[in-house]
């Protein structure tokens, strides 16, 4: 971990979080044991194989799963006063525009929800579309835009609440590769510019390296922490360094990390 | 050549039951239809004869047509809104909700020939005037025909949302009610019209046949039967036109305003 980080606080803590569900009258156990932290202003992935309990992990900081046991704290409160606090900002597997919506509306959506004035809410929207390189489509309806530029409304609508944690779940798994090495480069911009603390759920092992900070590998039958890799390549990050020799060292380190896949 | 291709089946897709038609109204004017249907001018008189008579009866015609559209429309409006209602209803309850709605499309399957005088002798306290207690007990009969077809689809469009939408609004910390207002709401717009496709033919066919137990002698629908009765089949068939034309200007009139409504939507549902 990076010096600068070493010294931030702690913004998510999860202590010995344990998710168990029912499923035909028997327990399936989904998550035992984890325990993280995640600093303020790092980027973290959860990354695993399905059935490791990644995205449920992910959606019980973000308060729409409770765990069955464990302790999780936000910012020093629980993830329901977070999440009502909106200090969340959640970006899903797919963009859930709504499509009766222009764009600016869809990022518009949560500061009327919040009810920021009018003028505010089209000014932070515009602003919002700028960061993610969209202005000329602020008119545009979802269907007119490809995977990619919807995916990146999804993530100009999370910010414009102006959270301080920003989720997100497998966001560019549906999309192809050439848009989605633009989009992590574009993560990485808003990222620095922005100083959030990002989770980032994803089963792609390249990914999780050239993004992250940290990296949380969790392994499946049942979800469980099985190791806490750092990633210590330089930043800004680029493409480029996708072709270095510590890139991919690091990848073959996370990749022998799994257990029991 | 793909726009070329969708014109051209666009085109053809206009063309043939334009075509069909035509020869059905030639084959009628020259009376061909008569021998393939063994009857004659009497029982089914000729286009000519039928236009003549509209004209003749034009004033006398569109006093019943008035009539017509006065109870199908406010029963369309009436049923629509408490089928709608219904269905916040059933969406905001769930556990009740699909039940509840099982029941009101068991009743719906009730036929209005059945219908509608038993509601006749419901509303017979209602007013001393027999125009009333009839525009009464025409208007609950389309009311019940619309309810259910508005209760069913937009019950759907209120709960049939895309993946992680609701978890959006929970991060929002949106309740119940914000979530009806700024997802569900407009979510089923599309589904409103579906509801409306079957409803707004529904509403004039019901008003025909309610008109026909009716007490007191009005409307496009009471006049078939009248003339049947009669035995003046061409007046008769004069009315079968109107009726078809009010049932076709209302259906193109709410096509008209789902192309506006819908103008920047995904076309969810197809036509059928």
């Amino acid at each position: 971990m990076s010096e600068m980080l070493k010294n931030n606080d702690v913004e998510i803590m999860l202590k010995d979080i344990g998710m168990v569900y029912q499923a035909d009258g028997k327990d399936v156990t989904a998550l035992t044991n984890v325990s993280i932290d995640i600093h303020k202003g790092e980027f973290i992935s959860l990354l695993g194989p399905s059935g490791c309990g990644k995205t449920t992990l992910l959606r019980i900081i973000a308060d729409l799963l409770h765990p069955t046991s464990g302790e999780i704290l936000v910012g020093g409160s629980t993830p329901k006063e977070a999440r009502l606090k909106q200090r969340y900002g959640i970006v899903f597997q797919s963009a859930v525009l709504y499509d009766w919506r222009t764009v600016k509306k869809n990022v518009m959506l949560p500061l009327e929800i919040m009810h920021v004035k009018k003028e505010e809410r089209v000014k932070r929207a515009m602003k919002m579309l700028e960061l993610v390189g969209l202005t000329d489509f602020a008119d545009s309806y979802p269907r007119q835009l490809s995977g990619g530029m919807q995916q990146r409304v999804g993530i100009a609508r999370a910010l414009a609440i102006k959270p301080e944690i920003l989720l997100m779940d497998e966001p560019f798994s549906a999309l192809d590769e050439f848009t989605r090495e633009k989009l992590h480069e574009d993560l990485l911009r808003i990222w620095r510019k922005t100083n959030k603390t990002i989770v980032f759920v994803t089963h792609n092992i390249q990914e999780s390296v050239f993004l992250s900070d940290r990296i949380c590998v969790l392994s499946p039958h049942p979800g469980r922490l099985s190791a806490v890799i750092d990633v210590d390549l330089p930043r800004p990050r680029t493409a480029e360094l996708k072709n270095t020799r510590e890139f991919t060292e690091l990848v073959a380190k996370v990749r022998n990390s799994f257990e029991g896949v | 050549m793909k726009t070329y291709g969708t014109k051209l089946k666009k085109l053809t897709s206009a063309i043939y039951p334009i075509a069909f038609g035509v020869l059905i109204f030639i084959m009628w004017q020259t009376q061909l239809l008569h021998k393939l249907l063994n009857t004659d001018v009497y029982i089914l008189p000729l286009p000519s004869r039928i236009a003549e008579i509209i004209s003749d009866n034009s004033s006398k015609i569109m006093e019943n047509v008035i009539s017509t559209v006065e109870v199908a429309i406010p029963g369309l409006i009436l049923g629509s809104v408490l089928g709608y209602l219904i269905a916040i209803i059933a969406a905001l309850f769930k556990t009740y909700g699909s039940g509840g709605l099982t029941v009101i499309s068991a009743f719906n399957a009730v036929p209005i020939v059945a219908l509608a005088p038993v509601i006749t002798n419901w509303t017979k306290d209602v007013s001393p005037e027999a125009s009333v207690r009839s525009f009464a007990a025409k208007v609950i009969v389309v009311t019940i025909m619309c309810t259910a077809s508005m209760s069913v689809n937009a019950y759907r469009g209120l709960t049939e949302l895309k993946p992680f939408s609701e978890d959006l609004m929970k991060s929002y910390a949106c309740g119940k009610g914000k979530t009806l207002l700024k997802l569900r709401l407009p979510n089923s717009v599309p589904y409103i019209f579906t509801a409306l496709r079957v409803s707004v033919p529904s509403s004039v066919i019901s008003t025909l046949v309610a008109e026909y137990f009716a007490e007191y002698i009005t409307g496009v629908g009471r006049q078939i039967r009248e003339n049947i009765l009669t035995a003046q089949y061409a007046t008769a068939w004069a009315y079968i036109v109107v009726a078809c034309l009010i049932g076709i200007i209302m259906y193109i009139l709410l096509i008209l305003a789902e192309s506006i409504f819908l103008k920047n939507r995904r076309q969810v549902l197809s036509i059928k």
